[in-house]
């Protein structure tokens, strides 16, 4: 990045055009590893640092041009500084859709290690061609004792890469921003361990078993059978879901109807999770759902998992309740509990940070306080960004704030907001309530 | 009467016990308790039984994953690749004995002498899977140096086995890794590619001569 902050004129949207932005840094990165060990040829004391600095600044450089509407939103709760690492989360499950797909030999190979057995004596049939790419391995249909199946395979070595791609951008990213490492750390370090839970297959068949256990009352929500004993540690097999994708299910022009039922289940399906389970389905990724042919909402991939300990949920989800922020004292408390005051504040910047994340929690908060919300409304969702812009723009919030889960519970319920706001369904909020506390 | 296969097992149980080959094929058969006589008739020498050793393994390899079902649809390419995961995978099984043999045959020059019967078994099943390759049209049939493919996927596998030798990942991972990513550049530049247009591009400006003047090179 030798040019001042590049300009951005245009926004890469669609999934192909950002899976062609990495691409596309992918060769960058080629180029300058040829770059280096070109000069390497000439000066052997020449050390990695520039290297690295070069795929970090075009690492960087991609994911800066990524602000898609969800980042944006993002950015406003989590306060400018955590937008890096949001960036992260998206970069990572974007840039996957690259890797070359897996060749036949190496799934067979995959098999004969975790089973012992080809797939084809595992399976009545097995098709070696993949059908689609999960976010970190990709999918294959199959079929036994006449039940058609989906498996899932995991590309190797995607852990080692997770953890060294971010030590490499790290150093960067610390500069970057003027921020102490400290600071970044703490948000760095629970990226990196929900990304590196996606990669463990074991512990995602027993979430998923979990998951679909306690959340198979809800109304029109479906999900896929898990096998473990069909399942390894980079292997999954599960039932295969029929259904259409949100794009091509909206291209079919479902009725005003069918699109609420829809949101519905969206929201009761989060909202279950947060308020009762209190640890959610943190990837609301469009690719993650299917609308079946009986018009209901298909569930796919407990990838990523995100728990939420009291003293985040009670503070956090206290602050959707009109009646904790009229209590200006508590309101106060709660927010420190969750860092978004921190003990060495002046009382004006109490005063000043009591002020904004009241306005932005009460504007987040909206589609709480009533008892349904219609998210086809562009207005709401034009103030959330303006608010986010502005905030941005503050040197206030050029310091980090909020503790880490922010992170993930930010990404999950503005994924919620957007799928909703692109169904354009109208929705009854009041189905799961946060429990609230008033007093801290 | 000793068979060449528990020769073969006693040779590999004595050299990781000892860590060295044997004083002589005597201590060795007195040892295993067989005669002298009964080494000669299956094995020359020690550096015998450990070339027969690396050349069962090729044989055995081939032979098996030429019994999988899809094998007749794999492409070249494919069956390039089930050849290495499948001799390493094999090779698992052996992995002491391979560390120890490959080691001391890395000191000397040249392709060792262990590896003769390896390297002769491995080029023919490359010869054979590249010829198919070429007569499908999936790889390019370039002057020369087709023939010289096969020296390409023996430096291939001589890099893979050094790789796998120094890989300490669980499950031999990254070797996996260097399979796919390696024999698949290989077979890359085995395809048709830029280049062969480039040259082809030449050839076709030199034959429709005195460009160089016109062009006032």
């Amino acid at each position: 990045m030798s040019e001042q902050g590049k300009e951005q004129n245009s926004i890469p949207t669609s999934k192909v055009q950002r899976s062609a932005k990495f691409v596309k840094t992918g060769f960058k990165i080629g180029g300058n590893y040829v770059k280096h060990y070109s000069k390497k040829l000439f000066n052997p004391d020449m050390n990695k640092d520039e290297l690295n600095e070069d795929n970090a600044a075009d690492i960087y450089e991609s994911l800066s041009e990524l602000k898609g509407s969800a980042l944006k939103v993002a950015q406003m709760l989590s306060m400018d500084k955590n937008i890096l690492p949001t960036a992260y989360v998206d970069k990572f499950s974007q840039s996957q859709y690259n890797a070359p797909p897996l060749s036949g030999p190496l799934i067979v190979q995959t098999f004969k290690k975790y089973f012992g057995k080809s797939p084809e004596q595992i399976y009545d049939k097995f098709n070696l061609k993949s059908t689609n790419a999960a976010s970190i391995g990709q999918v294959h249909e199959a079929e036994l004792n006449g039940e058609k199946l989906a498996v899932k395979i995991q590309y190797p070595g995607v852990g080692d890469s997770i953890s060294s791609d971010l030590k490499l951008v790290k150093p960067f990213a610390f500069r970057l921003l003027g921020m102490s490492e400290k600071e970044l750390d703490i948000y760095m370090r629970e990226v990196e361990e929900r990304l590196l839970e996606e990669t463990d297959y074991e512990l995602e068949v027993r979430r998923s078993i979990e998951f679909t256990q306690a959340c198979k009352d809800l109304k029109n929500v479906v999900f896929p059978t898990y096998y473990p004993e069909l399942s390894k540690k980079r292997i999954i097999t599960m039932s295969w879901l029929e259904g259409k994708h949100l794009k091509e299910y909206l291209q079919s022009n479902p009725s005003q109807e069918e699109r609420n039922l829809i949101g519905q289940a969206l929201w009761d399906f989060y909202n279950f999770q947060q308020h009762e389970l209190r640890a959610v389905h943190a990837d609301p990724h469009p690719g993650n759902f299917m609308i079946t042919p009986e018009g209901k909402l298909g569930v796919i991939d407990f990838g990523c998992i995100k728990e939420m300990p009291d003293d985040f949920y009670y503070p956090f989800f206290s602050t959707t309740s009109t009646d904790l922020l009229q209590n200006k004292e508590e309101t106060i408390k709660a927010f420190r509990q969750l860092e978004m005051i921190l003990p060495k504040d002046n009382p004006q910047q109490i005063e000043f940070y009591y002020q904004a994340y009241k306005e932005m929690i009460s504007l987040f908060a909206k589609p709480y306080m009533t008892d349904s919300f219609d998210f086809s409304q562009t207005e709401f969702f034009d103030r959330l960004y303006a608010f986010g812009e502005k905030i941005a723009k503050m040197p206030e919030f050029k310091q980090a704030r909020g503790v880490k889960h922010f992170i993930y519970v930010n990404r999950t319920n503005f994924g919620l907001y957007n799928i909703l706001h692109e169904l354009k369904a109208e929705v009854k909020t009041d189905t799961y309530r946060p429990h609230v506390l008033l007093e801290y | 009467m000793a068979s060449t296969e528990k020769i073969q097992n006693d040779y590999i149980d004595y050299v990781l016990t000892e860590g060295e080959q044997p004083k002589s094929v005597y201590i060795f058969a007195k040892k295993h308790e067989f005669s002298e006589e009964e080494f000669y008739q299956h094995f020359g020498s020690f550096e015998g039984v450990e070339q027969s050793i690396w050349t069962d393994l090729t044989l055995k390899t081939i032979a098996e994953i030429k019994t999988q079902e899809v094998w007749p649809q794999y492409s070249a390419r494919e069956k390039g690749l089930s050849f290495f995961y499948s001799f390493f995978e094999l090779l698992k099984g052996k992995r002491s004995f391979a560390v120890y043999s490959s080691k001391r045959a890395a000191k000397g020059m040249g392709t060792p002498k262990i590896y003769a019967g390896l390297k002769e078994e491995f080029e023919n099943f490359s010869a054979q899977i590249l010829q198919d390759g070429i007569e499908t049209g999936e790889l390019a049939d370039r002057k020369f140096l087709a023939n010289r493919y096969k020296d390409a996927l023996w430096i291939q596998f001589g890099f893979i086995l050094n790789f796998w030798v120094n890989d300490e990942s669980k499950g031999f991972e990254k070797t996996d890794e260097a399979i796919e990513k390696g024999v698949n550049v290989t077979f890359d530049l085995f395809q048709r590619s830029p280049v062969d247009n480039l040259l082809d591009y030449g050839k076709f400006l030199v034959k429709n001569g005195g460009f160089k003047e016109k062009m006032k090179f």
